[in-house]
């Protein structure tokens, strides 16, 4: 019944691998081990597991290792787990479980919550968080269905879950941008700010929400989920059309106004 | 983004940032929060909230309007409009409740939804009681008809 895809990476100790297997084991719900090699990606792994009609497929490591695996799972009838190791807090709180054991224990009561995900125009989906990687202070351009938005970005993410936003909508992604004055020069900015001159952090931020939005930037920008390049700018981001069953615990803090 | 949870507090389903520019239309059944640029129209089923440092050009729509930035276009509140001392407006207002603070700038045209009903109603013609002139008539009677007479 279950299929495990065990990012051998995440383990710091060796002895976690065993650990975990052994606690699967105690909790009734041991199954399939599969490693992700040069042989077989994440990708194959799962597409093997459906054929094997494992109707759970459970990530055990980080964002990295659930997204590639909600990518392939989204509108299937077989249900995600993940056993978060190294995951982000996001993605913790996403499942209800902020350690494997929480986790595995969440995977025995397979309590089931149909969601949609983030993906990207070349197939890579995010659970929780994408970010642009930028490195200085960039000129971006978002197109949302009615409008346009025009910035300079010190910082964009484009979220399907974050625990600190009620999302409006199952199918809304919230577009998170921090802004910076396009005429004002870094050097300038410090002049005022020890001349006294506040400040203002919170006006600079922005919050949009959308089913759909492209975004471009003058030269090509990395897209990162959970630390993992998945996409580069110009990109069109999306939710998906189908859901994905991804088993979670009560005390998953997704919520939704709809 | 160290902020997030901050401002993410405010109940606020869309929120326009100091030094952002919007082009186009920007409707939401929430909340909305300009403090930066929007060339276009701005529409909410609920609060829009317009910042000191916000420029608007378009008309503005929404159910509690709160200006302390600068709209050049309609601005219709259907229950409250609140102008800020550093809010300016200019452009007609259609507002129930119309709140100006002393020192804002309000150049154009209020109307108040209950008073253009009356002002409306006002406006139509009278209808006129004319009585029929009959051929059987006497003079007493078409000169009362024609209202020569003052009735007493």
């Amino acid at each position: 019944m279950y299929y495990y895809i065990f990012d051998i990476k995440k383990c710091k100790k060796r002895t976690l691998v065993d650990d975990i297997k052994n606690y699967l084991s105690t909790l009734g719900i041991s199954g399939e081990f599969a490693y992700p090699s040069a042989a077989y990606t994440t990708e194959e792994l799962v597409d093997l597991g459906l054929s094997k009609k494992y109707n759970t497929i459970v990530g055990i490591g980080g964002d990295e290792i659930a997204n590639k695996i909600a990518a392939k799972l989204c509108g299937n009838s077989a249900a995600l787990g993940i056993i978060p190791l190294e995951a982000s807090s996001d993605l913790e709180d996403l499942i209800g479980a902020k350690n494997w054991k929480e986790a595995a224990e969440n995977l025995r009561f397979r309590k089931i919550n149909e969601i949609k995900i983030g993906k990207t125009a070349n197939g890579s989906a995010f659970l929780t968080n994408l970010s642009l990687d930028l490195k200085i202070p960039t000129e971006v351009t978002i197109e949302f269905k009615d409008f346009l938005v025009q910035a300079k970005a010190s910082a964009l993410t484009i979220s399907n879950f974050n625990p600190t936003i009620e999302k409006i909508g199952p199918d809304y992604l919230d577009l998170i941008l921090e802004s910076v004055d396009p005429h004002d020069s870094a050097i300038l900015s410090k002049i005022s700010l020890f001349f006294g001159g506040k400040k203002n952090e919170n006006a600079n931020m922005s919050l949009f929400r959308g089913r759909s939005l492209r975004l471009f930037t003058n030269t090509q920008v990395p897209l990162t989920a959970g630390g993992e390049i998945i996409a580069k700018t110009p990109q069109l981001i999306e939710t998906s059309d189908d859901n994905l069953r991804l088993i979670v615990g009560k005390k998953s803090l997704y919520k939704c106004q709809e | 983004m160290a902020q997030e949870k901050e401002f993410m507090e405010n109940n606020v389903d869309t929120i326009i940032g100091i030094n952002v520019t919007i082009k186009g239309n920007l409707y939401n059944k929430g909340s909305i929060q300009v403090n930066g640029s929007v060339d276009g129209e701005v529409k909410s089923d609920e609060n829009l909230i317009i910042g000191e440092t916000a420029q608007i050009k378009g008309p503005v729509v929404a159910r509690v309007i709160e200006v302390s930035g600068e709209v050049k276009g309609l601005v219709e509140a259907i229950d409250k409009l609140e102008i800020q001392p550093t809010g300016r407006i200019y452009g007609d207002i259609n507002a129930k409740t119309l709140i100006i603070k002393e020192g804002a700038t309000f150049v154009g045209k209020s109307i108040m939804p209950g008073e253009a009903k009356a002002m409306a109603e006002a406006a139509k013609p009278k209808e006129e009681t004319k009585q029929e002139i009959k051929a059987e008539d006497s003079i007493e009677q078409i000169a009362d008809k024609m209202g020569f007479f003052s009735k007493k």
